[in-house]
């Protein structure tokens, strides 16, 4: 057991920390932040992406043969997570690439990669449809193989980044006749062809806005229909009908790591942060034993929402595969960050309601904002009660409901 | 940064596992129970000859110098075979004077080590708090000993035990502490048995003018009120891991139930509402065990641990008593009968949270290190206490 990380990967931090501190200027984020509303990706947004990645941190544990650095995976968590705190960015080549390294063909592995990591291939998730969530089973979007080609028909939901993406990850139902889980397969389909369409949902932050950092700020997701949309057979991950197994290890992956465990703990951190300013306010609720009492076990929580991505991250490092952590960690962080956002509200009292841009909003309503965000966290990637499922089922071997 | 068990971890806790697990039967709890020693003096004799005592104390005192952790490793299995041993009032004591104690102090261990010496820790008193403030037991040095009046509470196998570990508050300097080992049959010395939820021998300890020489006194003077944090900090943490341990124990025992249990037509494992409290077990006691690994892996580390120990024993706490009330649930009536083993956990563990700290306590001192000094705090990078 060793609960620090080594005096190298320290340095690492530090040196990202820096880099982090003089290049993701204010211009920068800026270009970021309408680059992810659709706006287009300035000259400056593009040329700190392309610094970031001469250093390969984009992926940091991917072979270098695809254009990742060849470290480990701490090494990458602690880079994941400075980049995360300070900019926002997620790394690791986004949603889709942990597929195609373990499932892709080479020549696919050196289509979408090398790519991917340079933020030049944008995967979008094609899970979710209007009939179906967590139990993806229940997919009906289906792809009809001809001759050299699949023809798809159907919609997906709750798509988010799709206005950004070049490529869906697109889970479709290949055999007709099949169900459940078995007869899916994932296709890698890009977004310029014709007969695809995505529209706009707006979200609940999507008026006003909400501020660096929320826990689910996104303003929009989108639906993606898909009308007799024709995509070369080529672009099969994996096996015909062998979709579940791939999409299980991506989403495994999704559950845990650097941005999961931060959008659950950030606030912990904010409001110990508030609290130690000069203000009326934080000198009274600093001094109150309940406010104290509160705040105190909030922390606690988040440590063990810390040390529950540590030992993901340490499985990770090990090769390992999950058997219950990944699905366990995605019960306890994103109800954590339920918790202590509505504890947080209840010691600000009517101030929590205040929203971005409101007169007397604190820290720019970030606290307001994410109780409109951070349950959204215990339903996206897999709801907490399926999550549940998974850890009596797979964890402790209980048994399946009767029919 | 690894937080798995390394493969020597892997292979002592195999092997600490195996020689509970033969040794400590629900047979033997219920006995020891009702023993008026309220302690396996056989399995004690046992335990030590398997060398478990010696893991983690120094190589100079007959230990092994093994990292804290391993001790986490073995509280935990303590907590989960609820082995009715002294462990835990013996080893905060024995940690504590292979630290700080003068060569006469070390030269006990070796008969600690062979279990023939049984220790025990005093720190709480009438007031049950646990907090430095609420120390109030008087030492008065007069001559060449040291003199002790006050009284001390729920000290744990104090009557099974031959030196008691006390902590005192200088009389000639109230703002100090001190610490001493103090024989328990000196004169001056009574106590009184407590009949707790988990009938494992704590008891009211009386001093009226018990002296003892001022060798007996641990680590120099000025260094007491360090050394009454370590103790109160080793004795919180270790409570936590065997709560944790004696958790997973209910949990096993809960989901084996649910798995033959069958009402409704079908095991009552199959039904959600059993799993998802079975989930919540998982969750809260590997919280506790990671928060109460990582407490004495710092420990070990000479980092500061005062924040790690109070996480880990208020999450624990209440996190630990929520597995065996749901391990209880699962089990429905048949778990409130006396002759059912899962109450031996459940009270225990019930007890334990009780003690070495509430979790309003250890949330002072998390709260006091993040709100009353300056800094910007962050996760994992802990405030010191």
């Amino acid at each position: 057991m060793n609960f620090l990380f080594s005096a190298e990967e320290e340095k690492l931090r530090s040196t990202v920390r820096q880099f982090l501190a003089e290049h993701f200027t204010e211009e920068v984020r800026a270009e970021n932040t309408a680059g992810k509303r659709g706006e287009g990706w300035g000259p400056a947004i593009r040329a700190f992406f392309d610094t970031v990645n001469e250093k390969r941190w984009f992926a940091w544990s991917w072979p270098t043969e695809f254009g990742g650095g060849g470290g480990d995976r701490t090494a990458q968590f602690v880079i994941e997570e400075e980049f995360y705190r300070s900019t926002g960015i997620t790394l690791g080549g986004g949603t889709g690439a942990p597929a195609i390294l373990s499932f892709g063909t080479a020549a696919q592995k050196k289509e979408f990669v090398p790519g991917a990591i340079k933020r030049e291939i944008i995967f979008c998730q094609g899970y979710s449809e209007p009939g179906c969530g967590t139990d993806l089973a229940g997919i009906r979007c289906r792809a009809k193989r001809v001759g050299d080609k699949y023809i798809i028909t159907g919609q997906k939901i709750y798509t988010t980044n799709a206005q950004n993406s070049t490529h869906i990850f697109l889970m479709c139902r290949t055999d007709p006749d099949s169900v459940r889980h078995r007869g899916l397969s994932i296709l890698l389909v890009p977004m310029d062809v014709p007969g695809l369409t995505v529209r706009p949902l707006w979200t609940v932050q999507n008026d006003p806005p909400a501020p660096f950092g929320t826990t689910y700020g996104e303003e929009r997701t989108n639906e993606v229909f898909f009308d007799d949309v024709e995509v070369p057979a080529s672009c099969l991950l994996g096996e015909e009908g062998g979709g579940w197994e791939v999409a299980r290890r991506g989403l495994n992956l999704d559950r845990v790591g650097a941005w999961r465990y931060l959008i659950s703990v950030m606030r912990d951190e904010d409001i110990v942060n508030w609290l130690h300013g000069d203000g009326e306010l934080q000198d009274s609720l600093r001094d109150d034993a309940q406010v104290r009492d509160k705040v105190a076990e909030m922390w606690t929580e988040a440590e063990v929402c810390r040390l529950m991505t540590m030992r993901s991250i340490s499985i990770e490092q090990h090769g390992g595969k999950f058997t219950y952590e990944g699905s366990a960690e995605k019960v306890f962080a994103p109800e954590h960050s339920v918790r202590t956002t509505e504890a947080i509200s209840q010691i600000l009292g009517p101030y929590a309601q205040l929203m971005q841009g409101s007169p007397a909003a604190i820290e720019k309503g970030v606290f307001a904002h994410n109780i409109l965000g951070a349950y959204q966290s215990t339903i996206n990637h897999g709801s907490v009660q399926v999550m549940r499922d998974q850890v009596a089922r797979i964890g402790l071997g209980l048994p399946r409901a009767a029919k | 940064m690894d937080i798995l068990l390394d493969d020597q971890e892997v292979q002592i806790k195999e092997a600490a596992s195996e020689f509970l697990a033969g040794e400590c039967t629900s047979a033997l709890v219920r006995k020891i129970e009702t023993d008026p020693l309220q302690y396996s003096p056989l399995l004690w004799e046992k335990f030590a000859e398997n060398g478990w005592l010696q893991l983690c104390l120094s190589d100079k005192n007959g230990g092994q110098e093994l990292p804290l952790t391993y001790l986490a490793l073995l509280f935990e299995l303590a907590g989960y075979h609820i082995a009715p041993i002294p462990l835990h009032s013996t080893m905060v004591p024995a940690l504590i004077i292979d630290r700080h104690g003068n060569a006469e102090q070390q030269a006990l261990l070796q008969r600690v080590l062979s279990g023939d010496l049984i220790l025990s820790h005093a720190v709480a008193e009438q007031n049950g708090r646990w907090a430095i403030d609420s120390i109030k037991l008087e030492g008065r040095v007069e001559g060449n000993e040291l003199v002790l009046n006050g009284m001390k509470s729920f000290v744990g196998s104090f009557r099974a035990s031959n030196q008691c570990l006390v902590i005192y508050r200088d009389a000639a300097a109230p703002n100090h502490l001190g610490v001493a080992l103090v024989p328990t049959d000196a004169s001056g010395l009574s106590s009184d048995a407590l009949v707790s939820m988990a009938k494992d021998g704590e008891a009211n300890v009386h001093f009226k003018q018990v002296r003892v020489p001022l060798g007996a006194r641990i680590g120099k003077p000025e260094a007491g009120n360090s050394i009454a944090l370590e103790v109160m900090d080793l004795s919180s943490v270790l409570y936590a891991s065997m709560m944790a341990g004696a958790g997973l124990r209910t949990l096993d025992m809960a989901v084996a139930h649910a798995k033959q249990r069958e009402a409704f037509g079908q095991p009552i494992g199959a039904f959600q509402a059993i799993q998802h409290l079975c989930a919540n077990m998982v969750n809260a006691i590997d919280g506790t065990t990671m928060l109460s690994r990582e407490a004495l892996w710092r420990m070990d580390q000479k980092l500061p641990h005062r924040v790690n120990v109070a996480q880990a024993k208020s999450f624990g706490n209440e996190q630990c008593m929520m597995v065996v009330r749901s391990a209880q649930q699962i089990h429905g009536g048949m778990g409130f009968i006396r002759d059912f083993d899962l109450n031996l956990w459940y009270r225990r563990v019930a007890s334990w949270s009780l003690r070495g700290g509430t979790a309003a306590e250890h949330r002072r001192t998390i709260a006091a290190a993040l709100l009353d000094q300056p800094g910007k705090v962050r996760i994992g990078n802990i405030p010191t206490a």
